[in-house]
């Protein structure tokens, strides 16, 4: 078994940025960020903390913003009672959730529960407004690579719906 | 039923708490108004320049480069019109006293007084006592300002002291606003972190639309009387300081309700001292068939024609329902302001009431919302 303490032990010790701007680096949202734009972002996001079993949010309840997983282990499931509910993705450090509220005023389409002690990076409606005020170039990166990011979803759906129509038509095909 | 008992217990735990912390309010409310009142000054005023700041920032990339810039453009355009209104109002008080003496200014009053009543119908002249003596309450009201003058100066010195705290208050504020407002959410427990953050937002858009609202409809009634009050001179009202007039009137627009009349007041106290004396001006009429003297009535007619424009036009067209207070519910709001902290409640009662309306909302936002916190 890989042991973890060497990894941990000198994790980040040749580290210049802060321990927010290098979880922020590894998030495509951000791409592109030069590094005074890095410490500005720095400033804007907030860090929460959820022990395990802590609910970050509910499904259907109202939606301000993202989150990046900085520390720990979080779980996207959908349906609220035991035994209905349905995992989505479990998600580790480095990845993020929730980024969808940032554009609609829609209520979130999942539950996310911390399933280990973690760390989460904030980032909100009300902060990419006010960032919009003091610098729209920023504001125009986060949201030229958001789209870029749905834009992708959306191909990656669609190839995957032409590929479940071919295969159902080649199942019918197939069974005529 | 036990869940019910527990409601019970809790609301009555709620109501006591309440109630105790209410009174601890009250209790210690004498030795931290006068910090609550700067640090409101403070994020009013932050709330109004932020916007400047925030666009300035944009430009020049340099937050504490933009708060100074702000800061110093505001004081020196207070500093400018509070200095330039000072000297030629001493200018307009010494050539007011040159021209005027005593005998001919009770004259003037006591003759004021006679055509006022002859022109008012008979049950009204009835009711204004007679024989009143002009001079001897000015005099009175002389003795009085010079044996306050002490106090006068300590007051003063007072404002100097709060003014001179609200500015630093106000560039702290300026120049960490977003860090701030950071550390403050982040006291919100993860429950309520969302919702809380969503509505310190909704108040910071509501008190800043409104604020903003505001100083556009003050704008548009300074500029609105400088116009009305230039047409006036020029069909011979003999008016003066007609710019710190119209800026005056557009401050005292600020106040709703009240402040229109108060903005009436140093125009017509400049028509009369212009005017004492001119036989022309004493004896003249509105539309050459009401009389009105020194041009009093003219000019009463322009402010209310000014706050109609703004209030129909201008304010519905520029600001729309910034607030969307019920009339009604402003001027409760305007009576309790002015009982609590007199004419200063009354420019913080309608943005306070709409933070409580945000507020109120929020909470019933919360309360429908609550099983999926």
């Amino acid at each position: 078994m890989k042991n973890a303490l060497w990894p941990n032990l000198f994790r980040g010790w040749n580290r210049t940025e802060s321990e927010t701007v290098y979880t922020l680096k590894q998030v495509p949202v951000f791409k592109d960020f030069s590094k005074k734009e890095f410490t500005e972002l720095e400033k804007l996001v907030h860090h929460r903390t959820y022990a395990s079993g802590d609910f970050v949010f509910k499904n259907r309840a109202p939606g301000e913003g993202m989150y990046i997983i900085m520390k720990g282990t979080i779980k996207i499931t959908i349906g609220t009672r035991s035994g209905n509910e349905q995992v989505l993705a479990e998600l580790e450090e480095g990845d993020f959730f929730g980024e969808l509220a940032l554009f609609d005023n829609e209520p979130r389409s999942a539950n996310a529960l911390a399933v280990a002690d973690s760390e989460l990076i904030g980032f909100f409606t009300a902060d990419l407004l006010s960032l919009q005020d003091r610098n729209p170039q920023m504001t125009n990166k986060i949201l030229m690579n958001l789209g870029g990011m749905l834009g992708e979803r959306l191909r990656n759906t669609n190839n995957l719906l032409f590929e479940a129509q071919t295969k159902s038509n080649n199942d019918a095909n197939t069974a005529d | 039923m036990p869940t019910q008992q527990t409601d019970y217990f809790q609301l009555i735990y709620r109501l006591l708490l309440g109630l105790i912390s209410a009174g601890f309010l009250w209790i210690i409310w004498p030795y931290i108004s006068n910090v609550v009142l700067i640090l409101v000054f403070a994020f009013l005023f932050t709330t109004v320049l932020l916007s400047s700041v925030d666009a300035l920032e944009k430009r020049i990339r340099s937050r504490g480069l933009s708060v100074l810039i702000v800061t110093i453009g505001v004081l020196s355009g207070i500093g400018i019109f509070i200095g330039s209104f000072i000297s030629q109002l001493s200018a307009q008080a010494s050539d007011f006293s040159s021209r005027v003496d005593p005998t001919t200014l009770t004259a003037e009053f006591k003759n004021l007084g006679e055509r006022f009543i002859t022109a008012l119908p008979g049950f009204a002249a009835n009711m204004i006592p007679s024989g009143g003596d002009f001079a001897s309450t000015l005099s009175g009201f002389v003795e009085t300002v010079v044996n306050n003058l002490a106090s006068l100066a300590g007051a003063v010195g007072n404002f100097v002291l709060n003014a001179a705290m609200i500015l630093i208050f106000t560039i702290i504020l300026l120049a960490e606003y977003h860090g701030f407002r950071k550390s403050l959410v982040s006291y919100i427990s993860n429950k309520y972190f969302e919702i809380g953050l969503r509505l310190i937002f909704n108040i910071e858009k509501s008190v800043s639309s409104y604020l903003r609202g505001q100083f556009l409809s003050a704008a548009s009634v300074a500029l609105m009387s400088v116009i009305g009050l230039g047409i006036l001179n020029l069909s011979g009202a003999n008016l003066t300081l007609i710019v710190f007039i119209g800026i005056i009137a557009g401050l005292a627009n600020l106040i709703p309700l009240v402040g229109p009349f108060v903005g009436m007041v140093p125009a017509i106290l400049i028509a009369f001292m212009n005017n004492i004396g001119n036989e022309v001006a004493l004896s003249h009429l509105l539309f050459g068939a009401v009389p009105s003297p020194f041009f009093i009535l003219d000019i009463i007619l322009m402010f209310i024609i000014v706050q109609q424009i703004e209030g129909n036009l201008i304010t519905p067209t520029l600001v729309g329902k910034s607030v969307g207070l019920h009339p009604m519910i402003v001027m409760i709001a305007l009576i309790i302001g002015g009982t609590i902290l007199g004419p200063l409640g009354m420019l913080f009662a309608v943005p306070a009431t709409g933070v409580l309306k945000v507020i109120g909302q929020e909470i019933a936002f919360v309360r429908r919302n609550a099983h999926l916190l």
